[in-house]
């Protein structure tokens, strides 16, 4: 009895240290270079990854590429744990605004000698490089890039009349009017937008002039509040009122998607990313089209948000040369080429072929390089201030003010 | 106990009723996977969709290491569950029917444990595990690491919960059964062993069920695809920063189910209601 | 051995305890493996948390290591109003839930044991089914069933009068987002109290059970009398353990709210506690909202936790 205890005890015990130190996969003779990717490039791009690998295993005898992908939402954690256990990958993807607070911190290797290994770097996206940069050096190689467009329905605007896109904020406007007419059926809008999708609001803010935040005399200025920037939330306070369903004034745009509205056919327009065009309803696919937003300033484009994101080295990675090596394979001209045959616009001005994609990439706006701008985010300060000000709740200039206080306070902290 | 003729018709009533309304979002997410994405999106909800399709089910088994995380998280799962109920089981015997200084301090320390967030833990214990001491192992991106995690993770409760059981046997019982049976440790264990086999089935269930819905460490210990668990993999249709597949992930979270569903229906005549019938002896 | 048996024989009232003499090692042998694996996993775990909460450590001190700054963090978090309002919120947020839970499984339970053989399967796959449903889906299953435009639950309610809940949005408050996060977790909590107390239930002899109703004893007397003695033990455990579950709650909340919408105005102590450490990267805050997290359940859980403790110490 007592020995049967022991017996089971110890069968256990053996089980699990068995269990340990087996070796789960042979491990490839040579080294390995691990690399962080998302899993948008597994579902996206495999070829352009298969690619890199093919060309960096070929140049590099004796080395083996293990890609992991990760999941947005939970990459950084993991990271975390990694940097606290000095076992990082060497390669990892970063979403461009989440560069700044990981560069402040001294996560990621100084690249700037090596700039002119990666290809086309004089030439690379103003938005991305500077998500790349910190305190002048270069900690990051763009990768791709995605801007705003107008997603709308070519059959209800052509039969509403309008035969070509805006070439004006106001003409945009009186476009929408006319749709709007042409269907009056309950719950139709002819433009969707969430109230508190801040990347597609913000975009009126920048147009006009205005900022988010600004850098000087060693500290952060919340700018919300400048006129320019209060022109600019009036106008798409107007700009919503008309358009959108006042519904929609706290939603943000996870849930409902603007193109599952679109797929409804509650909507005749969206604004968003361009892959919206993937998912507006096989009922509609034919008469999806997009254009850039207009600017409220005739015959130019409002700046739309670009994201993206950048490849960055580890500075606890023990393969330095080999990780700004396969980066270098990565983001070739051909496979940024091959990027944006996707759908993505590629990392530099001289790949841009005039595509409406590329073209809505012309005329980009960024939010502060600071290293709090995460908090900001996850504080949600600006979709609070949008709601208030689409609710009504607050005056555009005291909601603005606030966000601008709030602002200024999380991006001074130590 | 059992009710019978009309009361029973009633109960019966109310039953299905029960099941109906706890069901109803498991209905949802499994015609939903059956479904095309243009009846998932649209505005007027298809209750049941008269035409369904596969396509779902077959694009989430063809996607990369479906299988080899199924087989993964099997392993980890029936591992983690049964070393934990034997080791829960010998120190809930010891706990419920024994007396030993330091009992009260290790059912306070157990209890201390599992009040602690998990997700306080995440980032000691994959220091912890990324360099193990003394072993000089790295658990990273193993399936034993996460299994050693599970056990840990189970054992408290499974503790208690089990010491519970044991206490809850009517003495009665005990001591009909003892009548016949030598008093050492073992017999002990003949004996009680069958008496708390309901209670040792429904928290091997609930152990089952927690490691292998569980998320935050599996997505932190495990790396390669090849390795992971199945919820890790459910992750990725929701982890991409383009639009989430709901039908895939709808039918994929059926597939997932499945086992679960089958290791219970294994088990499940063990919590039998009147097991205890035969042991008591007029 | 026969001394034993006759000794338990002699006096029928105590349960059946083995001779101190006997014990010796017997005892520590057997709580030995999980005193060894539990203190292998965690021991280092809780110690480095322990000091991390004593230090400034955040993202630049994950690589340099953290530096000790007493007990900075903790004083920050008491004065931190969020942490009150939180606390206070998620205090009735857990009554609410654990109530419901030990409540509904309850009764369940004693459902299950009345209906026929077929009806108490069907019950019991369809709770295997909800306990095993990954909570990601069924987050979004709740986020299609509220939905504004076309949510199952503005049409029912609609539809049942009990108001026009047309296009109503059960997201717009902190208390009817929570009220919404409550009916998941509740929901998804059920099976594992209904089963296991149905499993608890099948301990009750039925002998005693026909002795009391013989007796004249109906309903609620022989629940009192027979059944809840039996249930005592796991009962408290149930409800200890949900205690502990439910105070410290994230991922249903935080998917079903969404990023996006989490403010402090909604956070339960789970989200606060993520938000500090992971998304603000302030991993020695979150390490003092950890420990803090730990005594507020030490002090919500003492009464049932003591009474289990206690359970089996009867002499």
């Amino acid at each position: 009895m007592r020995y049967r205890v022991l017996a089971v005890v110890a069968a256990a015990v053996a089980l699990s240290v068995v269990a340990a130190t087996t070796a789960q996969s042979s491990r490839a003779a040579g080294h390995t270079l691990t690399v962080w990717l998302q899993v948008d490039a597994q579902n996206g791009w495999p070829q352009v990854v298969a690619a890199a690998n093919q060309a960096f295993e070929s140049s590099h005898a004796g080395w083996n590429v293990n890609v992991q992908y990760q999941s947005w939402g939970d990459h950084l954690q993991k990271f975390d744990a990694t940097i606290a256990a000095n076992d990082t990958p060497d390669v990892i993807e970063m979403g461009n605004t989440e560069m700044t607070k990981y560069m402040a911190a001294g996560a990621f290797s100084n690249i700037t000698a090596d700039k002119s290994q990666f290809a086309n770097s004089a030439q690379w996206l103003a938005g991305l490089k500077k998500s790349s940069m910190y305190n002048g050096k270069l900690y990051g190689v763009p990768y791709y890039a995605g801007s705003r467009l107008v997603t709308y329905r070519t059959d209800l605007f052509r039969g509403a009349g309008v035969k070509k896109a805006p070439k004006s904020l106001k003409q945009f406007e009186s476009d929408l009017a006319k749709v709007k007419a042409k269907h009056r059926s309950k719950g139709f809008t002819p433009f969707y937008m969430a109230g508190t999708d801040w990347y597609s609001a913000l975009s009126f803010v920048y147009d006009y002039g205005g900022s988010i935040a600004t850098f000087s005399h060693g500290k952060w200025h919340g700018a919300l509040a400048s006129k320019k920037s209060i022109a600019g939330l009036t106008a798409y306070k107007k700009f919503f009122a008309a358009a959108s369903p006042k519904s929609a004034a706290t939603l943000n745009e996870a849930n409902p998607a603007p193109y599952t509205v679109f797929s409804q056919n509650r909507t005749a327009a969206i604004f968003g990313p361009g892959w919206f065009s993937c998912c507006t309803g096989k009922k509609y696919t034919k008469v999806t089209g997009q254009f850039v937003m207009p600017s409220h300033k005739a015959g130019k484009s409002m700046p739309g948000f670009l994201g993206g994101s950048d490849l960055a080295v580890p500075a606890q990675s023990g393969s330095q040369a080999e990780a700004r090596a396969w980066i270098a394979d990565f983001t070739s001209t051909a496979n940024e080429k091959a990027l944006q045959a996707v759908g993505n616009i590629p990392n530099a001005t001289n790949l841009l072929n005039g595509t409406v994609n590329d073209r809505a990439a012309q005329a980009s706006w960024f939010v502060p390089t600071a290293k709090h701008w995460v908090d900001v985010e996850n504080g949600n300060i600006l979709r609070t201030m949008l709601g208030q000000i689409l609710t009504g709740k607050l005056s555009v200039k005291k909601a603005a003010q606030t966000a601008s206080a709030n602002i200024s306070y999380t991006l001074n902290q130590p | 106990m059992r009710s019978r003729g009309l009361p029973r018709l009633g109960w019966n009533v109310v039953g299905l009723a029960l099941f109906a309304v706890m069901i109803f979002p498991v209905f949802w997410m499994i015609s939903t996977s059956f479904k095309t994405t243009d009846q998932i999106n649209s505005v007027t909800p298809t209750w049941f969709p008269l035409h369904p399709t596969l396509q779902h089910f077959r694009q989430a088994i063809h996607k990369p290491y479906f299988w080899a995380d199924v087989k993964n998280t099997v392993i980890v799962v029936l591992v983690a569950v049964g070393i934990a109920m034997v080791l829960a089981f010998l120190a809930a015997v010891a706990l419920a029917k024994y007396r030993f200084t330091g009992r009260k301090t290790f059912i306070v320390l157990l209890i201390g444990v599992q009040m602690l967030p998990g997700i306080g833990l995440i980032i000691p214990l994959y220091v912890l595990l990324a360099h193990v001491p003394v072993l000089g192992l790295n658990l990273v991106n193993r399936l034993a690491g996460v299994i050693v995690v599970y056990v840990s993770a189970v054992l408290p409760f499974s503790v208690w919960t089990l010491r519970g059981f044991l206490l809850g046997i009517p003495k009665e019982l005990e001591e009909a059964a003892m009548v016949d049976g030598s008093t050492r440790l073992g017999a002990f264990m003949r004996i009680l062993l069958p008496l708390v086999a309901p209670g040792l089935v429904a928290t091997s269930v609930f152990a089952f069920i927690t490691s292998w819905n569980e998320y935050v460490f599996a997505r932190l210990l495990l790396n390669d695809q090849s390795k992971q668990t199945i919820t890790v993999w459910l992750s990725y249709y929701t982890g991409t920063s383009r639009a989430t597949d709901w039908g895939g992930l709808m039918a994929a979270s059926t597939l997932i189910a499945i086992p679960v569903v089958l290791f219970f229906l294994l088990v499940q005549r063990r919590i039998a209601f009147g097991l205890t019938a035969g042991a008591v002896k007029a | 051995m026969g001394a034993a048996a006759g000794a338990a024989v002699e006096r029928p009232r105590r349960p059946l305890v083995w001779r101190r003499v006997r014990s010796g090692s017997v005892p520590y042998l057997l709580v030995l493996p999980v005193v060894a694996v539990l203190g292998a996993i965690l021991a280092y775990p809780i110690y480095r948390l322990v000091r991390i909460s004593l230090e400034q450590y955040t993202l630049f001190q994950l690589r340099t290591g953290g530096i000790y700054i007493g007990l900075h963090n903790f004083d920050s978090v008491l004065h931190d109003a969020i942490f009150w309002h939180t606390l206070l919120r998620t205090v009735v947020f857990t009554a609410v839930c654990v109530g419901a839970t030990i409540g509904g499984g309850t009764l369940i339970a004693l459902l299950l044991v009345r209906v026929s053989g077929w009806v108490r399967i069907l019950v019991s796959i369809g709770l295997v089914l909800v306990w095993a449903m990954p909570p990601v889906v069924a987050v979004q299953v709740w986020n299609w069933m509220t939905n504004v435009q076309n949510g199952v639950l503005n049409y029912v309610l609609t539809e049942l009068h009990v108001g026009d809940y047309f296009g109503h949005n059960w997201f717009q408050t902190p208390f009817s987002s929570l009220a919404m996060a409550v009916t998941l977790i509740v929901w998804g909590a059920l099976p594992f109290v209904a089963i296991t107390l149905y499993a608890a239930l099948s301990q009750v002899p039925h002998e005693l059970v026909e002795a009391a109703q013989i007796d004249g004893a109906r309903g609620w007397r022989v629940f009192k009398d027979v059944t809840l003695p039996v249930l005592k033990p796991i009962l408290y455990i149930l409800t200890s353990l949900s205690i502990l579950w439910d105070f410290g709650v994230f991922t249903q909340v935080y998917l079903l709210i969404g990023q996006p919408a989490v403010v402090p105005a909604n956070y339960v102590m789970g989200v606060y506690l993520w938000e500090e450490a992971y998304i603000s990267s302030d991993y020695g805050r979150g390490a003092a909202i950890s420990i803090l997290m730990l005594a507020i359940v030490a002090v919500m859980s003492v009464y049932y936790v003591r009474r289990m403790v206690r359970v089996g110490e009867v002499e």
